[in-house]
């Protein structure tokens, strides 16, 4: 029998992923496996008999040789690496009682997660800021600056807003 | 060698990374320690793999810990004596927790 595969798309924000995990899960249930993601959000999946899947997901991004040794940790722990999407990677543990579904098992890990994505934003934020801020002050001499200059904005209000989401989910955990 | 005030700074270590650094008195790698976590903890702590990457990055950055074997993608790691210095502090705390919360629970 041919394998069927089905591509979805489907956005999610940095601060949701536990509902995106819960999300692969409940597609797992109905028969559909996450086989590989893709830039930007597409998810393929591979079309089989309903599974009892546990999915994790990590924020890492690092030079190979670490990537080795991260991916054989997790792999000894019964983690099977399913892929990588602009440095979030994809876990996947058959639900079995008795044993931890759980990659962080402690707050502070947790809460380190979402700081290296809170590290990666700012990269961004900064020079946006500084962008923006260098736009305003000057006076436009062509007619296209005035539209560059709402785009920049509107991707500066986006990383702010994600930022600041990022924030108050770090918040919240430290409160546990 | 550092001194106990040098070992200050780290201290108190989590829960997590005290048990991983107890069980780095020998050298182990990844999912040894893993393992040895959750039996000398007595089933109390489990450590998921992203939390012990996080925690060997942050003991080899603090110089903690140092890799000491690479096979076949599995690096193993031990204690050094810095620290054994943390740790050694880290224990003198719990026991002055324990020993005081047994002695003045004693007395309800």
């Amino acid at each position: 029998m041919e394998k069927t595969k089905v591509t979805k798309f489907r956005w999610f924000w940095a601060w949701q992923d536990d509902a995106e995990e819960n999300w692969l899960e409940k597609m797992s249930q109905k028969g559909y496996h996450l086989s590989s993601v893709h830039l930007p959000c597409f998810y393929e999946f591979l079309v089989a008999e309903p599974r009892d899947y546990v999915y994790r997901m990590d924020y890492q991004s690092f030079h190979k040789k670490d990537k080795e040794e991260y991916l054989q940790l997790f792999q000894d722990a019964g983690w099977e690496h399913i892929g990588e999407m602009s440095a979030w990677q994809y876990f996947r543990k058959e639900a079995k009682q008795g044993e931890t579904t759980e990659i962080f098992t402690d707050v502070e890990s947790k809460i380190a997660k979402y700081k290296r994505v809170l590290a990666f934003l700012w990269v961004f934020w900064i020079p946006l800021l500084v962008i923006f801020g260098g736009r305003i002050l000057t006076d436009s001499p062509y007619p296209w600056w005035g539209v560059i200059q709402i785009i920049i904005l509107l991707v500066l209000l986006l990383f702010t807003y994600a930022i600041i989401r990022l924030l108050m989910r770090i918040r919240q955990l430290r409160r546990l | 060698m550092i001194t106990a005030d040098d070992a200050k700074k780290y201290l108190p270590l989590t829960e997590a990374t005290y048990y991983i650094m107890l069980a780095l008195i020998e050298p182990l790698h990844g999912y040894a320690v893993m393992q040895k976590v959750e039996q000398i903890s007595q089933g109390t702590v489990r450590v998921g793999p992203g939390t012990l990457y996080g925690v060997f990055d942050t003991l080899v950055a603090a110089g903690l810990i140092v890799m000491v074997k690479e096979e076949n993608r599995r690096k193993s790691y031990k204690l050094t004596p810095k620290g054994k210095e943390v740790l050694l502090g880290q224990i003198k705390r719990l026991e002055i927790m324990t020993r005081k919360g047994l002695a003045a629970t004693n007395r309800l």
